[in-house]
């Protein structure tokens, strides 16, 4: 048996694959539930009635999918450039914090700037993190994977003692509540991000955000000279210096790009959801890590990001619901683990093609 | 190229609208199946069986479906991280019929009162929190006075005056815990010292076995902790050094080391509450369970506890419940050796609540 590359791709292999895929996701979970004595159909469908069509359920989804899109937009853009930006998650915290030190800073004055303000620090608190590993890469071709790997760890501890070990700026000192648990000064209302409402459905900015983000990225990468030269760099660098492209240059401008949308998904944490700087909120959500499993599923489509970051949002919801004293959280998660790993092994089958040889 | 784009968002569509095609067809069966059953939700911060404090709150829920039978449905989720995930957890909770929900983690405080807000006919019940309202009540006890009685045992089994305490988040509740342990410890071994290793995490067995770890390595010969999970006595065992757990029974994890707990009995307030809410006298309130009611108490001994270090326990725990003794009355003096409670003067609960430093004795900093 051989495993090949295929040379062309039939256009049903897209459709046919996929739906297998998730069918096949489906087969293998009923056997788990029925083993485990659980009505399969009764399951799957408390499952995504969960996630997508329970009242209030898909704006659930999308509250747990909009971070999701902004690290999945990181990772996929770095990605294309073969340039893996682990950092996402160490960003992430960077632009939650200088989000939300600049929403404390603008307390009092119009809510557009204040919000403005908080997008244009999160994005700058971001890149500015993800700089360090990039002109490292550019100058002293440090593997970038290690370098903001490790960040995210400073970065992490940085975020707890500025609420738990010191007396910061960001920290809420005042109130019997705060001497009880350490936590963030609450933002100010000028500071809370808009939403809007579509029959019933919420919208908030950042995610608003997160989506006009993926058509940029996509305009970027598929319809000017910046993304064409980052493709050529990342699928062959020397082809690239061949060609007279500055390889520096892109290495520190796709970091950057990368860092500040990581930075933007932190600041609309802040911004959009929790109103303060929450240090345990954020480190237990690993978003930036779920980012890097986002955009590989989405295959560093940004549209694709977006659509898996609201699958996996939504199924992350759905797992909370399903779970309970007669469901346990073990099979839960089996069950969420078989549809990804599906979808993933599927996608094997689209590029590569299975011949059995004697 | 161009297909290949397109390759995920046709079958999520199409898998979408299968779902929808799913969910149309069950979702009318669903409406019409109205259970008669009470229905009651505990969300926990690690998992059911723990062996620590989410698993005393699961017995406390079984002691409450086992005293009610039918007439309840009890239900839990676990493993729900502190943040903006719990908002969505008490809606979809709400969402399936609970009419009481209890959540068992500090963290959860900010998302249960805005829910409280949002839903003024469903009772919310918050332990080891400060915010009440009209439709909110808060609860905990006085897990400091068995945690006293459980230091004794550590104190009586040091031989170097070294013991160390795994600690979860520096907050006024570990700190107070501390602060009693160490306390406790003193009343057996005069001058006895207690070393903390903040985790930062309610339940992380890696981190806990490294804090162990270190905690033996810097000279501790008795291991105490704070944190939920068992790992410090699974640690302790395998190197043959006694330990005090928390929370839950786990002698089964150390089954020669094990010394004692402070184990909390959370079922006859659950039983109350769950109660009340089914038969309309539900109220809000702010109770803090005591050692005289049962609420905190100790776990059975293990096999290194003398008899009279027993003794001198069960004086102690008489003393506290008839009020003789209060283990955070004056002198008490803090790291640095300042009085902070002077004689005569005892901490109110309040004062408990915001405690922010260390007793003589304990090294390690209560900013974590």
């Amino acid at each position: 048996m051989r495993i090949e590359r295929r040379l062309r791709q039939p256009w049903w292999l897209t459709v046919v694959v996929p739906v297998v895929s998730i069918l096949l996701a489906f087969v293998l979970s009923a056997i788990v539930l029925l083993l485990t004595g659980h009505p399969p159909l009764k399951s799957f469908h408390r499952l995504f009635d969960a996630a997508f069509i329970a009242n209030g359920a898909l704006t659930e989804t999308v509250v747990s999918a909009t971070p999701l899109v902004f690290t999945g937009l990181a990772a996929a853009v770095a990605f294309r450039m073969n340039l893996f930006n682990i950092g996402g998650e160490g960003q992430l915290y960077g632009g939650a914090i200088t989000g939300a030190t600049v929403g404390l800073l603008l307390a009092g004055t119009p809510s557009p700037l204040v919000i403005a303000g908080m997008i244009l620090a999160g994005a700058a608190g971001g890149a500015f993190l993800a700089a360090i590993p990039a002109v490292l890469r550019a100058f002293f071709s440090t593997n970038e994977i290690i370098t903001s790997l490790m960040l995210n760890y400073v970065v992490g501890l940085v975020l707890e003692y500025l609420i738990f070990d010191s007396h910061s700026y960001l920290r809420d000192t005042t109130g019997f509540e705060a001497k009880v648990f350490p936590q963030g000064k609450t933002l100010p209302d000028e500071a809370t991000w808009s939403s809007w409402t579509i029959h019933g459905l919420v919208l908030p900015l950042g995610f608003v955000l997160a989506v006009v983000l993926a058509v940029l990225v996509w305009i970027l990468y598929s319809r000017t000279r910046f993304g064409f030269e980052v493709q050529v760099i990342g699928d062959s660098p020397r082809a690239g210096r061949y060609a007279g492209m500055r390889t520096r240059r892109k290495i520190l401008a796709v970091m950057c790009l990368s860092g500040a949308i990581a930075g933007l998904g932190g600041a609309s944490q802040t911004g959009d959801f929790q109103h303060q700087l929450d240090p345990r909120a954020l480190r237990q959500a690993n978003f930036g890590y779920t980012g890097i499993v986002v955009a590989a599923l989405a295959r560093y489509n940004p549209f694709a990001v977006v659509l898996v970051a609201l699958l996996l949002g939504g199924l992350t919801n759905a797992g909370f619901t399903l779970q309970g004293a007669d469901f346990p959280s073990g099979l839960v998660g089996v069950m969420q683990g078989l549809i990804l790993f599906c979808a993933l092994g599927g996608e094997l089958f689209v590029r590569y093609r299975v011949r059995f040889a004697w | 190229m161009k297909k290949r784009k397109f390759a995920l968002a046709v079958p999520l569509a199409l898998a979408a609208a299968l779902i929808l095609a799913l969910g149309v067809s069950t979702g009318s069966a669903r409406t019409q199946k109205q259970s008669a059953a009470f229905k009651a939700a505990w969300i926990y911060v690690g998992p059911h069986n723990d062996n620590g404090w989410s698993q005393a709150h699961d017995k406390g829920r079984l002691y409450v479906q086992s005293k009610l039978g039918s007439s309840v449905e009890t239900t839990y989720k676990e493993n729900v991280p502190e943040g903006s995930q719990v908002s969505q957890v008490i809606e979809s909770l709400i969402r399936d019929g609970n009419k009481i929900i209890f959540a068992t983690s500090f963290g959860y405080q900010s998302a249960m009162v805005a829910a409280a807000k949002k839903h003024p006919d469903v009772k919310f019940e918050m332990a080891t929190g400060t915010a009440q309202s009209a439709n909110m009540a808060e609860y905990f006890g006085a897990g400091e006075d068995a945690i006293y009685l459980s230091g004794m045992a550590a104190g009586a089994a040091t031989k170097r005056g070294v013991i160390g305490y795994v600690v979860p988040f520096a907050t006024p509740e570990v700190v107070r815990h501390a602060n009693a342990f160490a306390l406790g410890a003193q009343a057996t071994h005069p001058g006895a010292r207690i070393k903390l290793i903040w985790t930062n995490s309610w339940f992380d067995p890696g981190k806990e076995t490294k804090a162990a770890q270190s905690l033996h390595a810097g000279g501790a010969d008795v291991l105490g902790q704070n944190v939920d999970s068992p790992a410090t006595g699974q640690y302790a065992e395998k190197k043959g050094i006694p330990w005090v757990g928390y929370d839950s029974d786990a002698q089964k994890f150390a089954p020669k080391q094990w010394l004692t707990a402070a184990v909390y009995n959370w079922g006859p307030y659950y039983l109350r509450k769950v109660k009340a809410a089914m038969n309309g006298t539900w109220k809000t309130n702010f109770y803090y369970g005591t050692l005289k009611e049962g609420f905190v108490t100790l776990a059975p001994y293990g096999p290194k506890v003398k008899a009279k270090t027993k003794a001198a326990i069960a004086k102690k725990r008489a003393a506290l419940i008839k009020g003789k003794f209060y283990e955070f009355a004056g002198p008490l003096y803090d790291q640095k050796g300042k009085l902070r409670v002077p004689k005569g003067k005892r901490l109110s609960v309040k004062q408990l609540y915001a405690m922010n430093w260390l007793v003589k004795g304990v090294i390690g900093s209560a900013k974590g």
